[in-house]
């Protein structure tokens, strides 16, 4: 049998694999990549919502398109992927079978780099194998990848980040999520993300869980019911909901069976089972590295700084690259690594109820239950100032590493300092011009422009606008609170796109003086309606 | 459930060429290279196998080839992950009983 040498293959052409290849190849190394799927990038091009981080992290940038720099700096350096090739075998001398076509072909590798990423979990109730009962990925391919809609009224089970992003996701495709719960007692993502998801009228339904998939073919309802300290439904507390679609978002798994079976020395974590690897990803198997997911779940931006790290070890293991020049790098990536691992959601938190922020400010208790701010608590934060003059209000209440907004503000209005966690302060000084940059910039769209008595007793709210139809100057429409409950009639003043929004609308209403502090979303009258 | 024309942020959807296939003979149309779930989701079908002791319906579930819940027969073969398999024109799709195109 041909068995064909590489210095090094690399398993999943995922933002880890792409970018340890890409790292190698620029110091000469000669990679190839075998991914199962027919499209390369993993599932960033499935990602439509702007990056967190800092600009080295891309933030700000949407995943699809950092997918296809990606895909372009691959192809500058000569990284070879191969598409449709599942990887069936990795041997602990560095072989690997692979499944092409009807064949299996055989390879070996000086150096291997699994990066396998992970696979969604799933969840047990009545009916849960139903048609209809999908995962949050598989919404995100239907809706992303293959412009079909998952379905018309879905509920959503899991509040990660993954539950948060797929459900704003699925209504701006134009699908009403009718619920999102959670059996545990509080939001596991951003609250950034969670509000996005609540000022759409979104409810949230923590402590609950799915008792029953309801329908004989396929899914026609949901039962959920709240959870007690038992874990158990409580009696009496059911609640129904007519939906074709449930989505389940209840975490990852590393996809670490090749690992495993290569013989790398593997542990049994919270987070799943991953190889035991070192920082710069080597296994217990000489020349046999894993990054991304598969060696412990996070996110796409770490995934890509892992694979780098890995990339540049295993071009020196390989002799391409001298020993300082490694190291020079690595300390440059572990610092932006490091970055990205601050703040409440850090891996070292995980678990932890977080009750206060670095700054000393108490979390808002409503966003962690009920999705939004509450207008009591929003005043305490920092980017929350009162002006009459225009200025940015900025609804970020949680330390999260990212910074962009401070880039964004040419007139120095917001600061956030060198501590990327720090929640960004509006700087009164400095005068706000109200060109929207710092709106559009806010990966989850958490800024919003206030400014009052543009005419007697009414002022403008400018906020972000991810939906379509896009309304139309001098449309009269309803402004929902933070909650998503309609809180006055509002007329819309101004609509604003630009490339350097990235396809963020700023949506400008005038609604009365006195709400100002409460509208923060835009609805057309006729699909609104007050309690 | 339909297809989405346009969106927010990733603009009008591409177009594609409509082609007729065969679903349990009966003639439906969906674009060409499209996974055949996309298809048959927008002609509103949902259940694409039963299993083969309990007789229970089974659909898409992860839509990215690793569950293997939505296997179907397509031209005359069991087992085709309809998630990640390209509709061509004239493909043959079955519902798939156990594994075979007949219900036993």
């Amino acid at each position: 049998m041909d068995i064909r040498r590489y210095d090094m293959i690399v398993i999943g052409a995922g933002p880890a694999g792409l970018s340890a290849a890409i790292e190698a190849a620029k110091h000469g190394v000669k990679p190839i990549v075998f991914d199962e799927n027919a499209r390369p990038g993993g599932q960033l091009f499935k990602q439509i919502h702007k990056f967190f981080g800092s600009k080295e992290h891309k933030a700000k940038i949407r995943g699809f398109k950092i997918g296809e720099e990606l895909l372009a700096e691959a192809e500058k350096f000569g990284v070879e992927v191969v598409l449709n090739a599942t990887v069936v075998g990795l041997y602990p001398d560095k072989e690997v079978t692979v499944k092409i076509g009807e064949e299996i072909q055989h390879f070996k590798g000086d150096s291997i780099l699994v990066a396998t990423g992970a696979s969604e979990n799933m969840v047990n109730f009545k009916g849960w194998t139903l048609p209809g009962v999908i995962g949050a990925g598989a919404a995100q391919t239907m809706m992303n990848l293959h412009h079909i809609l998952p379905g018309k009224k879905v509920l959503m089970l899991g509040s990660g980040n993954v539950g948060l992003v797929v459900s704003f996701q699925l209504m701006q495709a134009g699908c009403e999520v009718v619920a999102l719960c959670d059996a545990a007692p509080r939001i596991g993502g951003y609250g950034v993300h969670a509000a996005k998801v609540a000022r759409c009228g979104v409810p949230f339904y923590l402590s609950h869980t799915i008792i029953e998939a309801e329908g004989d073919e396929y899914v026609t309802g949901v039962t959920i019911g709240e959870v007690g300290p038992d874990w158990k439904i409580i009696p009496g507390t059911e609640k129904h909901f007519d939906v074709d679609t449930i989505c389940l978002a209840v975490g990852l798994s590393p996809m670490s069976q090749l690992l495993d079976q290569a013989g790398c020395q593997m542990k049994d974590t919270r987070g799943g089972f991953v190889p035991a690897c070192d920082a710069e990803g080597q296994t217990s198997v000489p020349g046999i590295y894993a990054a991304g997911d598969v060696s412990g779940i996070e996110e796409a931006s770490s995934a890509m700084i892992e694979g780098r790290i890995s990339g540049i070890t295993i071009a020196e293991y390989l002799g391409f690259a001298e020993k300082e020049e490694k190291e020079s790098r690595i300390s440059e990536l572990e610092a932006q690594l490091d970055t990205l691992r601050q703040g409440m959601f850090a891996p070292a938190n995980r678990g932890k109820k977080i009750e206060k922020t670095e700054e000393g400010i108490a979390i808002s208790e409503n966003l962690l239950v009920k999705g939004f701010v509450s207008d009591e608590e929003i005043g305490r934060f920092p980017g929350v100032t009162k002006q009459r003059k225009i200025h940015p209000v900025m609804e970020c209440t949680q330390n999260i590493p990212c910074n962009p907004c401070q880039d964004a503000c040419k007139r120095g209005c917001i600061s956030i300092g060198s501590n990327i966690t720090s929640l960004p302060v509006v700087d009164k000084e400095h005068e706000c011009i109200g060109c929207g940059l710092c709106v559009a910039s806010c990966s989850g769209q958490a800024i919003f422009l206030v400014e009052e008595d543009v005419e007697p007793g009414y002022g403008e709210v400018t906020m972000p606008y991810e939906f379509m139809p896009l309304p139309v100057v001098g449309e009269k429409g309803i402004a929902c609170g933070r909650d998503g409950k309609a809180v006055c009639d509002c007329e819309v003043t101004k609509v604003r796109t630009s490339p350097a929004f990235d396809h963020t609308n700023l949506l400008t209403i005038k609604v009365p003086n006195d709400m100002l502090m409460k509208a923060r979303f835009y609805r057309a009258k006729k699909e609104a309606a007050y309690d | 459930m339909g297809r989405i024309e346009n969106h927010p942020i990733l603009g009008a959807s591409p177009e594609g060429k409509l082609v007729t296939f065969y679903y349990n003979g009966k003639p439906m149309e969906g674009m060409e290279g499209e996974p055949i779930m996309a298809a048959l989701k927008v002609n509103g079908v949902m259940v694409h196998r039963y299993t083969a002791k309990t007789h229970e319906p089974r659909g898409v579930f992860c839509a990215i080839g690793r569950c293997t819940d939505c296997v179907m027969v397509v031209d005359g073969k069991p087992n085709i992950r309809t998630c990640i398999t390209p509709l061509k024109a004239g493909m043959k799709v079955e519902t798939q009983y156990g594994v075979s195109a007949k219900e036993a």
